[in-house]
């Protein structure tokens, strides 16, 4: 069975979608390609998926663009400060200044 | 003037704060777990994790004030939150300068067991093939008091250890005499079968340790562990008192294998450890290797029904926890001491970076050294991926900078890995390169698919629903997450 599933560019990454594709690649493949302003998501799930399967999977799949999306923007945040932690971690002394 | 800010001074009447690094998984539908870079978790709805992730949520929402607490985000009410992340992600990471804690001789592969489920042990009486020679011995203690740990653990394995007992005297002798400062605990891994006045007189002059199997009930424990005269369970029951008897009721831990035939029965065989007065169990997973190995329809199967046997064995000892008994289950706790405590409890499975050859190395009778218990079964098997050198061969430096275990270690890295980079759970999760090559054939494997990751995601999740929806159980879980209460 084989679905199609667009995600507008002006709001969702392709990172974004790969991971979440990443996420099921035990459940279903999926190719994402370019498409003037969408991405489009070409499921294929494997033989034996009945209709309502396949519905719930795609279902999650989009929740979980949208939890991929949150990690985007928490990431782009934190960064920074994530390395300092780690800085502040792994340095021996622990006395790298703050900036 | 007050000790306190006036309360006009904890709201933040603006938006005006910071996120700290997080991560976060879906727990059910509605909810969903928060981690912070030390692993302190929170669970929130989702609306209010997108809400604080948008900066939209107000200082006198009651989850900000906890979310403030547990260094998620900073205002202006707050400086110090990443300088204690940093201190507590270094006193976690701290045990990896305890390099190499662990030391595993295999003094004798010979057993007089014949268990289906063991992958090293041969019934053969020919000493000189399997049982380790006094060389060997010498160079792997001299690489063993290397190790740059100031406490460190010599536990004999084998086969049947006790069938090269005068080996072992051997080897705790020496390094009695060779141990400068160092502190040196003991540990014979045995069935007990073989158990006698002797061997319990040295265990007691030099304070060594017995650990031991015990599967289950009487008949579960015989069908696993098969012996001439089908008694492998008296004799470890007659083994664990007469060792009581001689050491002293805590020198004696029990470890039991999880078999198909197992599965179903979880209450019996916890019945039969709080019979025999052991303060807790470890609930182990059913062994990838040998079967899994050759057969690949066994993980998806069985991952499923380990989690059933696992959640229902759980579910008992929390039950006769309420009931006053008290006892644990030492496969969550060891997960829940990394979940509330900033403690890291070593544990080879489940550390990342990868714990093989860091928290454990193996010395095999044969001289070959492995990067850990499942890599010397692995080599068993015909894999030898994870021999990291030969005591007879190589230096210490050849062996610890190897590649062979530096590698795996470098690209397991959980905290790199696909998934797991952005999963909640890191912290508490494991890299596991051995288990992961023997079942995928590289270091990392597809979490999505991995037995290892579904299990321990589902087992975390389940763990922190539980706390969350029952204050005993939070309590219980609390003291079992302190490592040495
Ligand atoms: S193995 Fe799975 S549960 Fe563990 S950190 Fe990676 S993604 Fe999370």
């Amino acid at each position: 069975m084989e679905l199609q599933v667009f995600f507008d560019k002006a709001i969702y990454s392709a990172e974004a979608i790969k991971k979440a594709a990443y996420r099921f690649i035990d459940k279903f493949s999926a190719v994402i390609s370019e498409n003037g302003t969408s991405y489009s998501c070409f499921i294929k799930f494997p033989d034996k998926s009945t209709d309502a399967q396949a519905a719930r999977l795609v279902d999650e799949f989009k929740k979980e663009v949208l939890d991929q999306d949150l990690r985007e923007s928490i990431k782009r945040e934190t960064e920074g400060v994530r390395n300092l932690i780690l800085a502040h971690t792994f340095s021996k002394a622990g006395l790298i200044k703050d900036e | 003037m007050s000790k306190f800010q006036p309360i006009e001074f904890y709201k933040n009447k603006t938006h005006s704060y910071e996120l700290l690094p997080l991560r976060f998984e879906a727990l059910d539908d509605q909810s969903y777990v928060v981690t912070n870079m030390a692993g302190e978790y929170l669970t929130l709805p989702r609306d209010k994790l997108s809400k604080l992730v948008k900066h939209q949520l107000t200082s006198s929402d009651p989850d900000y004030i906890n979310l403030r607490a547990r260094h998620f985000l900073v205002d202006d009410k707050t400086s110090i939150a990443k300088d204690l992340l940093a201190i507590k992600l270094r006193t976690k990471y701290s045990n990896l300068s305890e390099f190499t804690g662990l030391h595993i001789f295999v003094v004798s592969l010979r057993c007089e067991h014949s268990c289906p489920y063991c992958q090293v042990s041969r019934a053969s009486d020919d000493k000189v093939a399997f049982d380790m020679s006094k060389e060997v011995a010498d160079k792997s203690l001299d690489l063993a008091l290397k190790a740059p740990a100031q406490n460190i653990k010599i536990e004999f394995q084998g086969g049947e250890p006790l069938l090269n007992f005068p080996l072992i005297k051997y080897i705790v002798e020496r390094a009695e005499s060779l141990r400068g400062t160092k502190n040196i605990g003991y540990v014979i891994a045995t069935n007990l079968a073989l158990i006698n006045d002797q061997v319990l007189e040295f265990c007691k002059q030099h304070k060594i340790q017995i650990s031991t199997s015990l599967d289950g009930p009487k008949d579960l424990h015989n069908h696993n562990r098969p012996r001439k005269g089908s008694n492998s369970y008296e004799k470890a029951i007659e083994g664990i008192a007469s060792t009581r008897r001689y050491l002293g009721k805590y020198s004696v831990s029990a470890l039991m294998t999880t078999t198909k035939a197992s599965l179903g029965r979880v209450k019996e065989i916890i019945d039969e450890y709080v019979e025999r007065e052991f303060g807790g169990i470890f609930l182990r997973p059913l062994s990838p290797y040998g079967f899994a190995l050759k057969t690949k329809t066994y993980a998806a199967y069985d991952a499923e029904k380990w989690h059933e046997f696992f959640v229902e064995g759980l579910e008992y000892i929390i039950e006769l926890n309420r009931r006053g008994k008290e006892f644990r289950e030492f496969y969550a706790a060891t997960i829940l001491s990394k979940m509330l405590t900033s403690t890291e409890p070593g544990y080879v499975d489940l550390m990342s970076p990868a714990g093989i050859g860091i928290g454990a190395v193996v010395y095999n009778y044969d001289g070959k050294v492995f990067a850990s218990d499942e890599s010397r079964m692995l080599a068993e098997m015909g894999e030898n991926k994870f021999q990291i050198g030969h005591v007879l061969k190589d230096t210490y430096e050849q062996i610890f900078l190897s590649d062979a275990l530096l590698d795996p270690i470098e690209e397991s890295f959980a905290y790199s890995v696909p998934m797991c980079t952005d999963c909640a759970f890191e912290s508490y999760c494991g890299a596991d390169p051995v288990f992961h090559y023997g079942i995928y054939k590289d270091f990392v494997g597809r979490k999505p698919d991995s037995e290892f990751c579904n299990r321990n995601m589902k087992i975390f999740k389940y763990l922190i629903k539980r706390m969350e929806e029952d204050s005993f159980v939070k309590q219980l879980f609390t003291d079992w997450a302190q490592p040495n209460a």
